[in-house]
């Protein structure tokens, strides 16, 4: 059952066993939390900068946004060549088959 | 007659036929239409499932059209003029990935489409699509891998572009045939190169005959130019997106097909075609492409908004891996060490990985427009209360394409990542940055779209949907639990078949 990986190998039953006992030991800690809780509740209301907004939904969008923010000026940069113009891709093809020529006739 | 004798001609052949066919019984009526579609597709099917399991067993499968006997490739004067379709355990392994991929596509299709929207059309490009992809991985002969090529491409546009009634389907079908036509020429342009150099179209004839001469290298830039620009590589990979983003989810997952029978080609056409010349330089170059397709690609997914195009993006960076993975066996392939066969591997099995999880997603995207009337990531939300299995197989696709143990990304991924980090560790940095971009990708997705509150009422998904769905979601799981299985019996010899088979296929064509 273990697929060789070059340097070593990997056995995804033996992860899903120690993940299986991971599970269990939250379980665990989870029987052992309060028990005020009550479904249904104001408890159930998201946080939102401690406003009490009744079925607010966070977007996918909102999601990991300093992420995405801190990823934004690269993205912006690759975003700028995807112009969407089939001229501009056509363009990109003449390049790269230029620089696979180049690689093709001097390599080797 | 004997079917399993006939079986190469006959995958290719009868998917041909039945599509052109396809429209003739949907005239009469719907359900001759669906019968005529199970026949076929069952027929082909099993077909292309008998021939892989004979190569599997007994070895490269050799058929000769026109000739007395299939297995008579060499002509009387010793030359193999006859078309010859020529099956090895890689073109039986991508055989066997159009079969799984295309047998869900008609499942889902079955109430994915309506009717009046061109449903007898849709099934016929499809058909024709799967015939043109099977014909393209079994043969043997140069120039009817062009005509394959071709008859993929124009397949794919009427896929892409065939709801005129929308009006960006036609834009990116129109786009993606400007660009398919291009690479197509640049093949063809090869093939009358090699053949007017030395007058013959057979692949191991040429194979035999390539000496690495500049006109042999001038056909294999634009070879490798032409394929890289189909298998949508960066910074070829622009009309991907738009191509995957536009059409109907059923045609998706067999374009995504598509783009890896073209990678299958590619890598045909460095290890068997050019491997008597093998050159280093062009082992780094698809190394490089590879890694620049993953990371760009992830990267590009970041800022998406419609939910197609973010897993358009994540399909792109998925090719990357292929390339990462065997373009590091061919960059060592002249020394041999253990590594290069163990990259070869991770790069073919994340093809099947990637035909499983990629595919999961698209449909389940395909189901929740259906749903919700809509894709766009910020107008989508709690979609998690009505659509359970579409969200618990959104959640498995996208765990497994992030690579996530112990889904079945994870073990090729681990194979790509061990192997390359011999080539160099930057590579295998960025393959693994680009999994955590890709991971927090789509759990922002997922987020957003099936969690929180309900914010309208979702159309359930209809059975055979789902069920398709299920088949993948199936392979994912079982890929993943027992990877060492699939490696064994069909990756290690698709990946020998590369690393060290073209004597093999050389002789299984040419005798002696």
């Amino acid at each position: 059952m273990r697929l060789l990986t070059g340097e070593g190998y990997w056995n995804p039953l033996v992860w899903l066993a120690a993940a299986i006992g991971v599970v269990l030991l939250t379980a665990f800690v989870w029987t052992r939390g309060r028990r005020d809780y009550k479904r249904g509740t104001e408890q159930d209301l998201p946080f939102l900068s401690g406003e009490k907004m009744d079925g607010a939904h966070v977007g996918g969008q909102h999601l990991y946004w300093g992420f995405v923010e801190g990823l934004r000026p690269y993205v912006e940069r690759l975003r700028a060549f995807h112009t969407g113009f089939v001229g501009d891709y056509m363009a990109w093809l003449v390049l790269m088959l230029g620089a696979v020529f180049l690689i093709v006739l001097l390599g080797g | 007659m004997n079917l399993a004798t006939h079986a190469p001609i006959l995958a290719i052949a009868v998917p041909l036929l039945g599509a052109f066919a396809l429209p003739l019984w949907g005239k009469l009526h719907r359900y001759l239409r669906d019968l005529w579609l199970l026949l076929v597709g069952g027929f082909t099917a099993a077909m292309a499932v008998l021939l892989s399991a004979r190569v599997f067993t007994a070895g490269i499968q050799v058929y000769t059209l026109g000739a007395a006997s299939p297995g008579e490739t060499v002509a009387s004067g010793g030359f193999p003029i006859r078309i010859v379709l020529a099956v090895d355990a890689l073109g039986a392994f991508m055989a066997l990935i159009t079969v799984l991929v295309a047998v869900v596509a008609l499942v889902y299709a079955r109430r994915y489409l309506a009717e009046e929207e061109g449903k007898t059309l849709a099934l016929t490009l499809g058909t024709l699509l799967w015939a043109g992809m099977l014909g393209m991985a079994l043969t043997g002969d140069l120039f009817n891998f062009f005509v394959f090529f071709e008859v993929t491409s124009i397949a794919a546009c009427g896929l892409i572009g065939y709801r005129t009634w929308a009006a960006r389907g036609p834009e990116a079908a129109f786009k993606t045939m400007v660009m398919y036509t291009a690479g197509g020429l640049f093949v063809l342009l090869a093939t009358a190169i090699l053949y007017g150099e030395y007058g013959g179209l057979n692949l191991a004839y040429l194979a035999a005959q390539i000496r690495g001469t500049s006109v042999d290298r001038i056909a294999l830039g634009l070879l490798v130019g032409g394929l890289l620009m189909k298998v949508g590589a960066v910074p070829l990979h622009m009309w991907a997106p738009d191509a995957y983003g536009e059409a109907p989810a059923q045609s998706v997952i067999l374009l995504v097909a598509n783009t890896q029978v073209a990678l299958y080609a590619l890598f045909r056409v460095l290890f068997t075609l050019y491997g008597g010349v093998a050159d280093p330089a062009v082992g780094w170059l698809v190394v490089a492409l590879g890694a620049l397709t993953v990371i760009v690609a992830a990267l590009m997914a970041v800022v998406q908004t419609d939910l197609g195009r973010l897993v358009a993006f994540g399909a792109v960076s998925q090719i990357g891996y292929m390339l990462l993975g065997v373009g590091v066996g061919l960059t060592v392939i002249g020394a041999r060490p253990a590594f290069g066969l163990v990259a070869i591997q991770g790069g073919i099995f994340h093809m099947l990985n990637d035909a499983a999880a990629i595919g999961l997603l698209f449909l389940a995207v395909g189901a929740v427009e259906k749903a919700a009337g809509g894709r766009d990531l910020a107008g989508l939300g709690g979609l998690g209360h009505d659509l359970k299995w579409t969200t618990g197989f959104f959640l498995l696709g996208s765990l497994a394409l992030a690579g996530i143990p112990p889904l079945n990304g994870f073990a090729s991924k681990l194979m790509i990542y061990e192997s390359a980090f011999r080539l160099s560790p930057i590579l295998t940095a960025l393959a693994i940055l680009a999994s955590i971009l890709l991971l927090a990708v789509f759990l922002r997705a997922f987020q957003g779209v099936f969690l929180g509150p309900r914010l309208k009422p979702a159309t359930p998904v209809p059975p055979p949907m789902l069920v398709a769905m299920g088949i993948l979601a199936l392979g994912v799981v079982a890929l993943g639990l027992f990877p060492e299985f699939f490696v064994r019996h069909l990756v290690t010899p698709a990946a020998e078949a590369l690393w060290q088979g073209r004597d093999a296929y050389l002789r299984a064509v040419l005798g002696g």
